[in-house]
């Protein structure tokens, strides 16, 4: 057997996504094996090459920080689609690729000359994952529309947060970076897998607004079956009490806390050193709690404030009560003694970005785990590509960069 | 004809997981395995998680409980006796995978942990998912789904600067956690399929989450620029949440570059006669001069007049657009607005979802037979659409529904020693 396999070996994929959601899916491909091959263009830049956040005083198409960050293990090879000579490349590229995938508007491919009965025609078996946001079909195919108005699409900001408050959403594109490219992975997967069993090829489409609205299914169910419409309830949840954020000693710094049944209310008390209120009559139940819930909360946040979120944490933990700090973007990369021992974070070194951290792989395969390479300068395995994958002599590929293909 | 082949419907899971890993059986099950969930005998503890079917209290009508496990069987066992680990490892060469949620080191100590299942099954997949992972000073931490989002920095960004910061809606961990944990499953099972050989896939919440903060990290470690909440900070007119005749509306159509910028919305208020002062000339020539460079002027550079100067007319631009929204549905601005190639998204309520005009189209809702409950069940339809081996749906199981097809059709137990381990409590 051979050692270090890692599972997506010789898988080569034809990555024409960009921006989040499906550079995000294809990273996973790359980091456990598959040869991503991100087709771009001086052309057509991709947003993310350009968006913050970038070294203070750097600003080139090679150093962003939300564009790496998504786009490790991968190849870049550049290839302006809208020259009449790239589709001859392009589907060469197709003809030796298991996988092809896409994240534009619908009909994009297809202006281009990349239909799925062409992908077929030069590799028969070919798996085109297309990752459109409302789907191919249907009144509002052609709406426009990224990451940003997905949650509020899907419900998601209408049921997150506060009841009083204007429904916000989560602060990020949520479902960019999980949901949605989670969820595509699963179906490449299983197609690949279908693929290697029957020997088909397929279209797969994820639509980023269905994929996503998976991710609200109670509600969902609520309303089909009851005709109920939840509502946001901020942090708290019927069943548990208290639960919530609390504010901790510092500047914006809160400890979770979560108390769902009578034996960790008591753990609970008992780890604060059983103060008065605990005692009394009204908090004694879960019932009692959810009824006198804004004064539990009052008499919680008394004992969380004057104490630092990490001590609130430890103390409750190591009471066996569920609690955890609300940590921020510094917490986790710098002072989570948790995440540092597992290295989740990996630190790469890039030739124009420096040294910057990585997310590492969302899970841990225990045999054949992935492994993460800096992200692709634009245009850097271009020659590599043209050579090793598509066997061109250096005659054509310097005519098709002269001729402005290759760019 | 021979039915359609699925992509796994070859395989089986073990599936004893709690509410993180639940999504996980649900999407193997619902691309073709075989998934057989393991219940405690009594039922899995989310089966009494609100909602219920017509708000009847009764662990087989938690809709919560629904949403999570469609499209498995149900078998009941108590696997913290003998009589249950003698019976889990008699079904464990029938399965590929096994799924779990247990602490750290529970399998181990009733003689189930990997070691002993890949001697009796060598190229088992044994997928567990924790709070914190398998190792590591936290493993041993509690995790219901508001810790797991607030160590994973996603809470530190959400709602109201100031204010307490917001968990999202639903136990996002379990649909995080449990889409890593299927993608590092169907990754084993390539490399199974492939090679012959079987592993562990570990998943911790805290790490399934993290990828949720989007920028955060970045910007922190190359700018040292910590993201905080915005809430609804609309630094510039037409980018936010704007309040409407029925509800929210979401626009993005102020960033210039993205979209169809100010000109047609200017028309579009000019059309509905609500554009107000902002038809004359010196408005004109303001916004042309509003690109990129400049807002980043106002917010963050130095030029104290720049600012006193625009903040203002910034102010009076949004002032007259929450005027606009307000007259409207948040159907009609999405509608039109999408029409004249603006970036605009009701803020949909659940019962906005159902009507969405778009998935119901594509036929997206799908419905599941419940004869136990004489009713058809409308679910979340499937996250993804193949053109081959399809995705399917079926009612999720009542407790221990398939005992009998399991225990006696596969094991071969007789109808007397299942009732006998069901009245000793171990099925």
């Amino acid at each position: 057997m051979q050692a270090n396999r890692l599972p997506l070996e010789g898988i080569r994929v034809a990555d024409f996504c960009w921006f989040g959601a499906g550079p995000i899916y294809t990273e996973s491909l790359a980091n456990h094996g598959a040869q991503v091959i991100r087709v771009e263009s001086q052309a057509h830049i991709d947003g993310l090459r350009v968006a913050h956040p970038m070294p203070e005083g750097k600003y080139t198409l090679n150093v962003s920080g939300y564009f790496n960050n998504y786009n490790a293990s991968k190849l870049s090879f550049t290839l302006n689609m809208k020259h009449p000579k790239a589709l001859d490349v392009a589907l060469r590229l197709v003809a030796v690729s298991d996988i092809v995938t896409e994240n534009y508007t619908p009909g994009t491919l297809e202006k281009w000359g990349l239909t799925y009965q062409k992908l077929q025609e030069v590799r028969p078996d070919i798996i085109l994952v297309r990752e459109p946001m409302q789907g191919s079909d249907g009144p509002h195919a052609e709406f426009s529309g990224f990451g940003a108005v997905i949650s509020p699409l899907a419900g998601i900001s209408h049921l997150s947060g506060s009841p009083d408050r204007v429904p916000v959403g989560l602060g990020t594109n949520y479902t960019d970076y999980v949901i949605n490219p989670g969820h595509t992975i699963i179906a490449t997967l299983a197609a690949l897998r279908y693929r290697n069993r029957t020997g088909k090829g397929q279209l797969v489409e994820v639509a980023q607004v269905e994929s996503s609205t998976c991710a609200v299914g109670t509600a969902i169910l609520d309303q089909t079956v009851n005709d109920r419409s939840q509502n946001r309830q901020g942090n708290r949840l019927p069943h548990a009490a208290p639960h919530g954020a609390y504010r901790c000693q510092g500047d914006d710094r809160w400890c979770v806390i979560a108390v769902f049944s009578d034996d960790q209310w008591r753990a609970f008390c008992k780890a604060i050193g059983d103060p008065q209120w605990c005692r009394e009559e009204r908090f004694a139940t879960l019932q009692s709690r959810k009824e006198n819930e804004d004064e539990l909360d009052r008499l919680v946040e008394g004992w969380t404030s004057p104490r630092t979120a990490e001590k609130v944490m430890e103390t409750l933990q190591t009471a066996g009560v569920a609690a955890g700090v609300v940590q921020n973007a510094r917490d986790v990369l710098e002072n989570d003694s948790h995440l540092k021992e597992r290295g989740y974070y990996v630190y790469l070194d890039h030739p124009e970005a420096g040294r910057t951290a990585y997310d590492g792989p969302g899970f841990r395969l225990g045999k054949t785990p992935g492994r993460l390479r800096p992200a692709p300068m634009l245009g850097e395995h271009t020659e590599r590509v043209c050579k090793e994958v598509l066997q061109m002599d250096d005659e054509e590929m310097v005519q098709l960069v002269i001729d402005g293909v290759l760019f | 004809m021979p039915a359609l082949p699925l992509a796994l419907d070859d395989i089986r899971v073990l599936d004893l997981a709690g509410e993180p890993g639940m999504y996980c059986g649900k999407l193997l099950a619902e691309l073709g395995a075989d998934v057989v969930k393991i219940e405690p005998p009594g039922g899995d503890p989310a089966r009494h998680i609100e909602p219920f079917f017509h708000d009847e209290v009764d662990p087989d009508k938690s809709l919560y409980f629904f949403g999570l496990n469609s499209s498995k069987r149900s078998i009941t066992l108590d696997i913290a006796t003998a009589d249950g680990q003698a019976l889990f490892k008699r079904l464990l060469p029938t399965a590929d995978v096994v799924v779990e949620t247990f602490p750290p080191g529970y399998l181990e100590s009733i003689g189930l942990g990997y070691d002993t299942l890949s001697q009796i099954k060598p190229d088992i997949i044994h997928c567990s998912i924790t709070g914190f992972g398998q190792w590591g000073p936290h493993s041993h931490y509690q995790a219901p789904d508001i810790v797991a989002i607030a160590m994973s920095g996603m809470m530190y960004l959400a709602g109201f600067p100031g204010e307490a910061p917001d968990r999202p809606y639903g136990n996002q961990t379990n649909y995080c956690a449990s889409i890593q944990a299927t993608t590092g499953i169907l990754m084993a099972l390539l490399h199974r399929d492939a090679t012959g050989e079987g592993q562990q896939v570990e998943v911790s919440m805290q790490e399934a989450l993290l990828l949720n903060q989007e920028t955060a990290v970045p910007y922190w470690d190359i700018r040292k620029d910590l993201r905080g909440r915005v809430g609804n900070e609309r630094r510039l007119p037409g980018i936010g949440v704007y309040e409407c005749q029925d509800g929210y509306a979401m626009l993005m159509v102020g960033v210039p570059g993205f979209g169809s910028p100010w000109p047609e919305l200017m028309r579009w208020m000019a059309d509905e006669g609500k554009a107000e002062d902002l038809l004359e000339e010196r408005w004109k020539n303001l916004f042309a001069q509003l690109d990129m460079r400049l807002i980043a002027e106002i917010y963050f550079g130095t030029d104290a007049e720049l600012v006193e100067t625009w903040v203002p007319r910034l102010s009076h631009i949004d002032e007259v657009l929450v005027r606009f929204v307000k007259d409207y549905t948040k159907e009609h601005l999405y509608e039109e607005g999408q029409r004249r190639g603006l970036l605009v998204a009701p803020v949909n309520t659940p019962q906005d979802v159902v009507a969405n005009p778009q998935l119901n189209h594509r036929r997206w809702f799908t419905p599941a037979e419940h004869h136990e409950l004489a009713t058809t069940i409308t679910y979340a339809g499937p996250p993804y659409r193949f053109g081959e081996t399809p995705w399917r749906i079926h009612r999720p199981p009542r407790i221990g529904e398939h005992n009998q097809e399991i225990y006696c059709g596969e094991l071969g137990l007789s109808q007397e020693q299942l009732a006998a381990l069901t009245d000793a409590g171990i099925i």
